[in-house]
């Protein structure tokens, strides 16, 4: 069954809004799709509510992932317009009425702990795992919270923004045109 | 082309897997390694399977031999330099890799793109598909132990491989794709070398159903064999050929026309029962329909420049969204966010392998070995593009 | 004129030399031929350079790289056994060939009960692939090795019934007699009993041989050429590349014998018995090999169940019931039929 009802932009939104309520906090249509943001302990809840409310149905798992702000803008943020810099980002997708719906979650910086959404998608299973060791977030009640990619012995979570990586602190980074960023070895 | 299906072929391992389980048949388990080094891996990934006799019992992938930390390393480069590095992830179709990256540059610069740019991408994306297929169509049919296929394969990829060497010089990784058009125009002969090509293939297609699909033995191997749910396939965002095998109409260029989709008339194949044969089937109907699409944009293809308004250095405005295409084995996305740099600040890539092969644990369990083999093969995926 | 005066030990040494070095050069064909054909249907064009036109000596070439590598034997197998599972394989291949009829008198033993010694030697290779698959210490040889055994088990019976078939209607054992008993046009007479037998002895046949559709044992894409994951060299060649095409030329000159007529002519036209016999059961047996060589390129692979299956449901059930029409036809077609 393909799209069988558009349901795209501010629409979405509406429907998205008023299914979920007070469960998220700000939401808004970025580019045709509905970003939301969400608190770690709602975060369960939304998805399974995302997923069967009628109107909506975002039943197709599209990623599960983390973005580290810390440095947005090249300057240190300590705290971004939705809380703490580091946040899980869902991604799900309506296959029925074509709507996006990119979740936020801000997590704490220092100890970052959210709860697994593996009951409801299974396809969480590896991202969780993969976002656990990238970003250094804890998933709680994951049943299986191991490396995906890297040994077990890795020390840091490479995604983070103050990972840097080795090559770039000794060699300066080839593609730059300034030589005062290719001095400083880019951020990598 | 249609095949007839019977209830009788489909056979239930599951009666073994129970007769073990209540004690009926006394066996002990081992642990197969299957890989990281097995022809049936196609390359280095690695399935723990605990077997019981010829049944599997359990199976866990274990990825990551190929991890390059493809998230890292685009944070540290500009976007010509990532349209050459995310080229790279999934090898078959590299091309259609470069896509993505290109739309979320564009659409958070607001580029236009000409309309020319736009046919030849399409006509490049799917020669590139068909060359995809082709490639899953002969190792498919190889690791059910039929080996000629794979010599007549590669007979027609070859002309359509040529055809993609002439516009851009490569063979497997083209960097080609540029934000707001390409990098060149296509030279002369490249249409008459395309058509060609995909003429080809469009002709012989009966002759692969007849080799393999309609083989008595291939439908005994496959029909019913390692099902996917429909809802599984939603769950663990299950994309391509594989989810449209398992009856989901789902095609990011049927739902959501980019480039210059919506102007072309294709069908998107969808399968009956989610097993081996309907992926299967479902990926060489595709190769007919991609080469429709390319005949049809060449014969529409309108005259004009090839690359728009594009400033000199591209540095996306602050901001962030989420792109995505239909990459040959499913959906690929890209969630560009982006502080108004040169470079990404952020770009997670949503790779179709990635999800397909997460769901293998859920659908092996309880097969044979050599079923085991089949659905490895069936869910079509490349490691570069799980690993990343 | 000189004489030769040659005790019977000594004309065995000769024969058995004879032997040991014809069955050799004949694998060495075959398996060229193996190349050629194969590469042809599947628009190739095979080996080309080796010996200069179209690559004849590729298997010469092969052999003398076998010889050159590497003999590695895993720390963990079981060194004897290990070293020996090759041989076990290899020498029941080479002994088969020995009560083959060549020709009228072109035999390296007439036995009397040529059938029997042939079906008994030929089913020894059994043993041979345990051993490697046990000795080797590694998974993949040991699911080799197992369906190895449970595939040549079940196939061994179709081909005996089969065979017994044959022998019924020529009311011998001996090869060489039951190729004397058959009578243009060979196979299609007794109608449907020697042309079913034929189908069901060819089809087990190809199973015997481990060969695709039937390669489920050496499945290289699925377990990796089975018992022999762990040979190499030498080792790896008497195990598997030579049994595999010396027993395709073997299943296909005792066919061509036990159905097809050994060594008489085509057609019963009487200028054609000065054609040698030799040259008519080559010219059958090639065909037959040519049949083995066409179907590994069509088919994919069966799985082992439903090859078990095959076995058991289908061939098996068809022999016994051709076994009955057999014992039917001999004692009570009338006389002018036979």
């Amino acid at each position: 069954m393909p799209v069988t009802e558009r349901v795209v932009g501010q629409q979405a939104l509406d429907r998205v809004t008023a299914e979920l309520g007070s469960l998220v906090g700000d939401a808004r249509v970025n580019f045709d799709q509905i970003d939301v943001t969400c608190t770690p302990g709602n975060l369960v809840e939304v998805v399974a509510k995302l997923r069967e409310a009628a109107g909506i149905e975002a039943r197709f798992f599209t990623f599960l992932s983390a973005v580290d702000r810390t440095a947005f803008g090249g300057e240190e943020r300590p705290d971004t317009e939705r809380g703490t810099p580091l946040e899980v980002l869902v991604h799900l997708y309506s296959p029925d009425h074509a709507t996006h719906i990119n979740i936020h979650v801000p997590v704490d910086q220092a100890d970052p702990r959210c709860p697994s959404i593996t009951s409801v998608f299974g396809g969480a299973l590896w991202a969780e795992r993969e976002c656990a060791e990238m970003f250094g977030i804890d998933f709680t009640d994951h049943p299986n919270l191991t490396n995906l990619y890297l040994p077990e012995d890795f020390e840091g979570n490479p995604l983070r923004k103050a990972f840097k990586l080795p090559t770039r602190m000794v060699k300066p980074w080839p593609g730059a045109k300034d030589p005062e960023e290719a001095a400083g070895g880019g951020r990598g | 082309m249609d095949v007839a299906r019977t209830e009788e072929n489909i056979r239930l391992p599951d009666e073994v897997a129970q007769e073990v389980a209540e004690g009926r048949l006394q066996t002990e388990q081992m642990v197969l390694n299957v890989g990281p080094q097995h022809p049936a891996t196609h390359g280095v990934f690695r399935l723990l399977a605990t077997i019981d006799g010829e049944v599997l019992v359990d199976a866990e992938p274990v990825i990551g031999y190929m991890h390059r930390g493809y998230e890292k390393l685009v944070e540290a480069r500009d976007y010509r330099q990532i349209t050459n590095l995310v080229s790279r992830m999934d090898w078959l179709s590299g091309i259609n890799n470069e896509m993505p990256l290109a739309l979320a540059v564009e659409t958070l610069m607001e580029l236009e793109v000409p309309p020319r740019a736009q046919y030849l991408r399409v006509v490049l994306l799917e020669m590139n598909r068909i060359l995809n297929h082709l490639m899953f169509f002969a190792s498919f049919a190889a690791e059910l132990g039929a080996i000629t296929p794979t010599f007549y394969a590669f007979r027609e990829r070859e002309d359509i491989q040529a055809a993609m060497e002439m516009a851009t010089g490569g063979r497997m990784h083209f960097g080609y794709m540029r934000p707001g058009g390409l990098k060149e125009d296509v030279p002369k002969g490249f249409f008459d070398q395309a058509l060609f090509g995909v003429r080809q293939v469009m002709d012989r297609i009966d002759d692969y159903y007849n080799l393999i699909i309609g083989n008595e033995i291939y439908k005994q191997r496959t029909i019913g064999v390692g099902v996917l749910d429909k809802e599984l396939a939603y769950n663990y965002g299950v994309s391509g050929p594989i989810a449209r095998g398992s009856n989901i109409d789902f095609d990011v260029r049927k739902d959501e026309p980019y480039l210059a989709y919506a102007d072309f008339d294709f069908e998107v194949p969808v399968g009956l029962n989610g097993d081996c044969f309907d992926r299967f089937w479902v990926l060489l109907h595709e190769v007919y329909e991609s080469a429709r699409i390319v005949e049809q944009a060449i014969e529409g293809m309108p005259s004009g420049p090839i690359l728009g308004k594009v400033p000199r250095v591209i540095q996306a405005p602050e901001g962030e969204v989420y792109v995505r295409c239909e990459n040959p084995l499913g959906e690929l996305g890209m969630y560009l966010v982006s502080d108004g740099d040169r470079r990404p600040y952020r770009l997670k890539i949503r790779t179709p392998s990635y999800n397909n092969v997460s769901v293998l644990p859920v659908v092996l369990r309880n097969t044979f070995v050599s079923d085991m083999i089949a659905i490895l093969g069936s869910f079509f995926f490349v490691l570069g593009d799980i690993d990343r | 004129m000189f004489e030769l005066n040659l005790s019977d030990w000594q004309i065995l040494l000769v024969k058995l030399g004879l032997v040991l070095a014809i069955v050799p050069a004949i694998t060495l064909v075959a398996g060229y031929a193996e190349h050629k054909v194969m590469a042809h249907l599947q628009h190739r064009l095979g080996p080309m350079y080796p010996g200069g036109f179209h690559g004849w000596a590729t298997l010469l070439a092969d052999g003398l790289k076998f010889i050159y590598k590497e003999d590695i034997i895993p720390a963990a197998a079981d060194r004897k056994v290990f070293s020996l599972a090759p041989l076990a394989i290899f020498v029941p291949t080479v002994l088969t060939v020995l009560v083959l009829p060549l020709d009228e008198t072109l035999v390296v033993e007439e036995l009397d009960l040529g059938l029997f010694y042939l079906l008994a030697v030929s089913s020894i290779s059994t043993i041979g692939m345990l051993m490697a698959g046990w000795s080797s210490s590694n998974k993949y040889a040991l699911i080799g090795a197992l369906r190895a055994a449970a595939q040549l088990i079940a196939y061994e019976l179709p081909i005996v019934l089969s065979a017994a078939v044959a022998a019924m209607l020529a009311g011998t054992l001996s090869l060489n007699g039951i190729v004397e008993a058959q009578e243009w046009p060979f196979v299609l007479w007794p109608p449907g009993i020697g042309l079913i037998a034929f189908l069901v002895f060819f089809g087990a046949g190809v199973a015997e041989l481990t060969r695709p559709p039937f390669d489920m044992p050496v499945a290289e894409s699925e377990i990796i050429t089975g018992a022999f994951t762990e040979y190499s060299g030498m080792r790896f060649i008497f195990s598997t590349f030579f049994p595999e095409v010396a027993n395709m030329v073997i299943i296909s000159g005792v066919a061509t014998t036990l159905f097809l007529g050994g060594y008489q002519p085509i057609v019963p036209l009487g200028f054609l018995d000065a054609v040698p016999g030799l040259v008519w059961f080559t010219l059958k047996t090639a065909f037959m090999v040519f049949m083995l060589l066409w179907i590994r390129p069509t088919f994919p692979r069966l799985r082992e169940d439903q090859l078990q299956k095959f076995a058991w449901k289908f061939l098996i059930p068809t022999s016994l019931v051709l076994i009955l029409a057999a014992g039917a036809w001999v004692l009570y077609a009338p006389e002018g039929l036979k």
